[in-house]
C-alpha cells in the first residue's frame, strides 16, 4: 500500500508539474504514469518555448502568459532551455496585413518584439527563402520536454514525491462521494499497487476522460488534435523561424539539440492512441518547409512522430472553472461538476504553461482541503538549473573534449560517452533502452542508433546484468521502435542510411535470427 | 588501342569500385582487356564481414547454396541469381577463390560455414578466410570469446550469452559452450580505439606478446574468438603466431563498419587489378553518359576540374543500391539510378506499402533495382536492353534482398564475374 495526500495521475508536463508544486507545498506526493514520463503529448511536440507570439492577434491572453511562463522557465529550468530566440518571417505566401496585427499584438501583450529588415534575418539566418520580407525577433527559444518532465519529478523527489512509472491505473477508489485512491498496476512487474490517497488529481492530458471515467464522471469529452511533426537532420536554422501569419500546418521550424523539428498539423485522430503518420501531412510539411528553407526536400529528414493535443469540449463543465485563467486550458472540478470530492482534471495548455497551469491546479486542491499554502515553483530552480546557465549547443562537445582520451563515444551523433551511458543506465535502472534515448537522445541523431543501439545493448547487459534473452529483446524492441519512426519518411540520405543501418543489423549481426 | 587522353578507348569502363565492380574489372584485366574502373568512392566492400555470404536464408537456414539454389531461383524468377543461372556462382566462386593464396579463403558452395556475429548469432556464410572459419559452429565445441576493453564495437559478455543458446538447427546436434574474457592491452593511454586502430597494434609483435601474457591464464582449450582487429596487412601471419602461441585454435568475427576484413578484402583486390594491369580512378561522380542509339560510347566523369568523357567499347555499371547511392529516392517516392538514368524497377505503386510495418519483415522496396536481360543488360519498360553495350552488376540490381538472405557478396561477385565473362566472350577471349 502506497500512502498519499495526493495522486497524481499523468506523467506528462502537467503532471509531473502538479506533483512538483504539491511536494513542495508539503503534501505527500505521488505521481503515477502507465509508461514512461512525457511520452505521451509532452515528449511528442516540436520543443518550442513559446514567447507568446503565435497567440499575440488571436488570443493575447494566452500570448502574455505564455510570455510570463517564458520568463519564470528561462529562470528555474535554464539547463532544459537553450536561447535561441525567436523570429516571425512573412514569406510570399503570407498576408502582409497580418504583419502589423502581430506587432500591436505582441506590444499588447507584453512580448519584446523588434522589427527587423528582410537583409538583418537573412544575415542571421541565411537559409531562409531570400523572398521574404521583413519580420520580427521574439524572445522564443527551445525546450528539451523530457529534461524538463525529469526535472520537475525529480524535484518532487527531493520534497519526498513518489514516482510510480510505467504504472496503469485500473481503479478508482470512491467512499461516499470522495475519492479516496486508486489502484495501480505495474506494467514491468504486473504487480498490483494499492494507493490510498486524500486527493486525486487527474492530469491525464488527452487520456483524461479516460481516466475521469474511472472515478465515475462521465462524459468529460477531451479530443485528440492530431499533429505530426518531422526532425530534420542539423540545425538548418540556429533561430525558432515561425511564419507570420495566422497559426497553421506546418508554420514552424523549431532548432533544438542536433536537429530542427518542423511542425505541425492537426487533424481530429479517433483515439489518443492513434499516432499513425498520413503521407499527405508528410507532404504537406515538406512543401510549407520549402517555403521557409528553399531546398528544404531535398534536406535529410531523421525521424517523424504524432502526438495529440488535448481539446476540451465539456458542455457540463460551467465557464466559471476556466474564466479566471485563459481558455487555454481546462481544469475541471469534480466536485462541481458530478458531486465527486477531491478529484480534479487538469487538461489541455501548452508546454510552456505547465507550470501555471499546475500552480493553479494545486491553489484549487488546496481550497478544496481548506489550506493555504504559497506555491513556490517559480521561485525554486529544477535540478542541474541552479546554475541559471541556458543550455547550448556546443555543451556536449565541449564535455567530449575533456574525457577525449579517457572515455569512449558510444552515440556520435549525440556525443554520448560510455561512462555518461553507464549511468544513465544506472540510475534510470530501465531494460528499455528507448528510456535512455530520452534520457539521454541516444540514436537520435543521423544514423538514428545504426552505430551506437549495438554498442548500448552490449553495455545494458553487463550494467543491468541482463540476460542474453533481456539483452535481446532490448535490442530489438529499440529497432522496432525506431523503424516506426523512420519507416513514413525513408527517402534521400536518410533511406541511404536506413539501408547502411539494414547492413549492420542484419547483414553483419544477423540480429533477426537472436533467440 | 590508343594513348592515353580524349582519344583512348578503354576495352571496358567499369563505375564503381565495390566487389562487383572490383571482380569484373579484375577477370576483364586478367583477360588482357584495357580497363579502368571509375567510382565515387571507396565502394562497399568495406562494409562487409571479410566473408561471403552467397545464400544464408530462404528463409529458413539454407545449409548448401550449391543444393539450394536451382529451387531458390525458380521460385525467385526476377532474383539477380535467377539472371546468372546456378552454374555462374558456381564458376564465380570458383575463380575468386583462386585469386587469392591457396587456403586463404576457407568453404564451399557445397555447405555454409556457421559462423558467430557479433551479437552471437550463427550465421550461415559460404566463404571466409581462414581467419576467420576456427569460429565454425556446426559441430559445437567451446569457446574463449576475447574483448578488449578499449574496443567499444564488441562485447565479448553478450556475445557469448548468446553463442551458448545458438539454436543450430537440424543435423548440427554439438553444443556450443561459450565464456567471455575481457582483456586490456596497453593502448597508450587511449580508451577508445577503433578497429583499425587495434590493427595496426596487433601488428606490432611487442603488442601480441602482452595480449598472449594476458589471455594464455584464461585458456581452457577451447578455441579463442578474437574481434576481426588481428592485423591489416599482415593478418594471416598475426593470426597463425597467435595460432601458434596459443595452442589453441583462433578466429576472427566481424563486427561494426569500417571492418578490419571488410578493407582487407576490398585492398585485396585492388592489389590484384592493380597487378593484373587495370587502373582506378577515384572521387568522380558519373555526370552523364554519349550514346549512339543502343550503343553507350562514354561516360562523362565530374573530375577535379572539369567533366571528363571515357570512352569505352564496353561498360559496366557497379554502382551499388540505396546504401551506396547507386539509386536514390525522392522526397516524392521518385526512384532514380544516379549514374547513367536507367530505368528502375520493383517500386510498389503509391497504393501499396513500400516498407513493411514490422522493422525486420521483407520490404517491397527493398528489392528495387535495374532489371536486366540473361546478359545483365538493363531494360527499359518494354523489356528491351537499353544499352546493348552495358551490363549491370551488383546492389544496384532488382529483385533481391541481399541482407535478409545473407546473399550480399555472393550477388556482387556471382554477376560481377559474369558480367565480365559475357564481356570477354565477345572479345572472343
Amino acid at each position: 500500500m502506497v500512502e498519499a495526500d495526493v495522486l497524481v495521475i499523468g506523467g506528462g508536463a502537467t503532471g509531473a508539474g502538479v506533483a512538483r508544486d504539491a511536494a513542495m507545498r508539503g503534501f505527500r506526493t505521488v505521481l503515477v504514469d502507465r509508461n514512461d514520463l512525457a511520452m505521451g503529448t509532452t515528449g511528442r511536440f516540436h520543443g518550442l518555448l513559446h514567447s507568446g507570439g503565435r497567440y499575440a492577434v488571436k488570443d493575447p491572453p494566452s500570448a502574455a502568459e505564455c510570455m510570463e511562463e517564458n520568463r519564470v522557465l528561462r529562470r528555474i529550468a535554464a539547463d532544459t532551455i537553450e536561447d535561441t530566440g525567436g523570429l516571425f518571417v512573412s514569406t510570399p505566401w503570407d498576408d502582409p496585413a497580418y504583419s502589423d496585427l502581430f506587432h500591436s499584438g505582441c506590444i499588447e501583450a507584453g512580448i519584446p518584439v523588434e522589427a527587423l529588415s528582410t537583409s538583418e534575418i537573412l544575415r542571421r539566418e541565411p537559409r531562409l527563402n531570400p523572398r521574404i520580407s521583413g519580420g520580427f525577433a521574439v524572445p522564443d527559444g527551445a525546450i528539451d520536454a523530457w529534461k524538463t518532465v525529469w526535472g520537475c519529478a525529480l524535484s518532487a523527489k527531493e520534497h519526498g514525491a513518489t514516482i510510480l512509472n510505467y504504472h496503469r491505473i485500473t481503479s478508482i477508489h470512491r467512499s461516499n462521494g470522495v475519492v479516496t485512491g486508486a489502484t495501480a498496476v505495474n506494467e514491468v512487474s504486473k504487480e498490483e499497487v494499492p494507493i490510498s490517497a486524500g486527493f486525486v488529481v487527474n492530469a491525464s492530458g488527452v487520456w483524461a476522460g479516460e481516466v475521469a471515467e474511472l472515478a465515475g464522471c462521465r462524459g468529460v469529452t477531451v479530443l485528440p488534435g492530431k499533429g505530426i511533426m518531422i526532425a530534420m537532420s542539423h540545425r538548418l536554422v540556429h533561430t525558432v523561424v515561425n511564419r507570420c501569419k495566422k497559426p497553421a500546418d506546418g508554420d514552424i521550424l523549431v532548432p533544438i539539440r542536433t536537429v530542427s523539428v518542423i511542425g505541425t498539423t492537426d487533424t481530429e485522430a479517433d483515439s489518443p492512441d492513434d499516432v499513425g503518420i498520413p503521407q499527405d501531412e508528410i507532404q504537406l510539411l515538406l512543401e510549407e518547409g520549402e517555403k521557409l528553407v528553399p531546398g528544404f526536400r531535398r534536406a535529410r529528414a531523421l525521424r517523424v512522430w504524432a502526438g495529440s493535443r488535448p481539446l476540451v469540449k465539456d458542455d457540463k463543465a460551467s465557464d466559471a472553472d476556466t474564466r479566471e485563467m485563459s481558455r487555454a486550458f481546462a481544469l475541471i472540478d469534480h466536485k462541481e461538476r458530478d458531486g465527486v470530492e477531491h478529484f480534479l482534471t487538469i487538461t489541455g495548455g501548452k508546454f510552456t504553461t505547465f507550470r501555471k497551469m499546475a500552480e493553479f491546479t494545486v491553489d484549487r486542491m488546496c481550497a478544496h482541503l481548506g489550506t493555504a499554502r504559497p506555491c513556490t515553483t517559480a521561485e525554486e530552480a529544477l535540478p542541474d538549473s541552479g546554475h541559471h546557465r541556458f543550455y547550448w549547443l556546443g555543451a556536449r562537445l565541449a564535455r567530449r573534449e575533456e574525457t577525449l582520451n579517457d572515455d569512449q563515444l558510444i552515440c556520435e551523433c549525440e556525443l554520448i560517452s560510455r561512462r555518461r551511458l553507464e549511468s544513465a543506465m544506472e540510475q534510470r535502472h530501465t531494460q528499455n533502452l528507448d528510456d535512455i534515448r530520452r534520457t539521454l537522445r541516444l540514436a537520435m541523431g543521423p544514423c538514428q542508433g545504426g552505430f551506437c543501439i549495438y554498442r548500448a545493448t552490449g553495455i545494458l547487459h553487463s550494467v543491468e546484468r541482463l540476460d542474453y534473452g533481456e539483452a535481446n529483446s532490448a535490442l530489438l524492441r529499440f529497432l522496432q521502435e525506431r523503424w516506426k519512426g523512420v519507416r513514413p519518411i525513408l527517402y534521400g540520405d536518410q533511406l541511404r542510411q536506413a539501408r547502411l543501418d539494414d547492413w549492420i543489423f542484419q547483414g553483419l549481426l544477423d540480429v533477426e535470427h537472436l533467440t | 588501342m590508343t594513348a592515353a587522353g580524349q582519344g583512348r578507348i578503354y576495352d571496358a569502363l567499369v563505375v564503381g569500385a565495390g566487389t562487383a565492380g572490383l571482380v569484373a574489372a579484375l577477370r576483364l584485366a586478367q583477360d588482357g582487356a584495357d580497363v579502368l574502373v571509375a567510382a565515387k568512392g571507396v565502394g562497399a566492400t568495406h562494409l562487409t564481414g571479410g566473408t561471403v555470404d552467397v545464400l544464408g536464408y530462404a528463409p529458413e537456414r539454407i545449409a548448401s547454396p550449391a543444393a539450394a539454389l536451382p529451387g531458390f531461383i525458380r521460385d525467385h524468377p526476377e532474383h539477380p541469381y535467377a539472371r546468372v543461372g546456378a552454374e555462374a556462382v558456381g564458376k564465380a566462386l570458383g575463380w575468386f577463390k583462386a585469386q587469392f593464396p591457396d587456403g586463404a579463403l576457407v568453404g564451399s558452395l557445397e555447405a555454409n560455414l556457421l559462423l558467430p556475429t557479433a551479437v552471437g548469432v550463427p550465421k550461415p556464410s559460404t566463404l571466409a578466410p581462414e581467419t576467420m572459419a576456427g569460429g565454425d559452429l556446426r559441430n559445437g565445441g567451446r569457446f574463449t570469446i576475447v574483448g578488449l576493453t578499449a574496443l567499444k564495437d564488441f562485447y565479448p559478455a553478450y556475445l557469448a550469452d548468446n553463442l551458448s543458446r545458438a539454436r543450430l538447427g537440424q543435423g548440427d546436434d554439438g553444443r556450443v559452450e561459450a565464456r567471455a574474457v575481457t582483456l586490456t592491452p596497453p593502448t597508450g593511454g587511449e580508451a577508445d580505439v577503433t578497429p583499425m586502430g587495434w590493427a595496426r597494434r596487433f601488428e606490432d609483435a611487442e603488442f601480441r606478446k602482452a595480449v598472449i601474457s594476458g589471455l594464455e591464464p584464461s585458456l581452457d582449450g577451447g578455441a579463442v574468438g578474437f574481434p576481426a582487429v588481428l592485423g591489416l596487412d599482415s593478418a594471416p601471419t598475426v593470426w597463425r603466431e597467435l595460432n601458434d602461441t596459443l595452442g589453441v585454435p583462433v578466429f576472427e568475427i566481424p563486427t561494426l563498419p569500417p571492418s578490419v576484413p571488410g578493407n582487407r578484402m576490398a585492398r585485396s583486390l585492388r592489389t590484384a587489378l592493380t597487378r593484373a594491369g587495370g587502373r582506378v580512378v577515384m572521387g568522380g561522380r558519373v555526370v552523364g553518359v554519349r550514346a549512339t542509339g543502343r550503343r553507350l560510347e562514354a561516360v562523362v566523369v565530374d573530375a577535379a576540374a572539369r567533366p571528363k568523357p571515357y570512352r569505352a567499347r564496353d561498360f559496366v555499371l557497379a554502382t551499388g543500391g540505396f546504401a551506396s547511392r547507386g539509386l536514390e529516392m525522392d522526397s516524392y517516392g521518385l526512384v532514380r539510378e544516379t549514374a547513367f538514368d536507367l530505368p528502375v524497377t520493383g517500386m510498389p505503386p503509391e497504393t501499396e506499402a513500400r516498407w513493411a510495418d514490422e522493422y525486420l519483415a521483407a520490404h517491397p522496396a527493398a528489392r528495387v533495382g535495374i532489371g536486366v536481360d540473361d546478359e545483365l543488360r538493363p531494360l527499359d519498360q518494354g523489356h528491351e536492353p537499353v544499352y546493348d553495350n552495358v551490363r549491370v552488376a551488383g546492389a544496384a540490381l532488382a529483385g533481391a534482398e541481399p541482407w535478409r538472405e545473407k546473399s550480399g557478396e555472393g550477388i556482387s561477385l556471382a554477376t560481377g564475374f559474369r558480367a565480365a565473362e559475357l564481356i570477354v566472350e565477345l572479345r572472343g577471349g
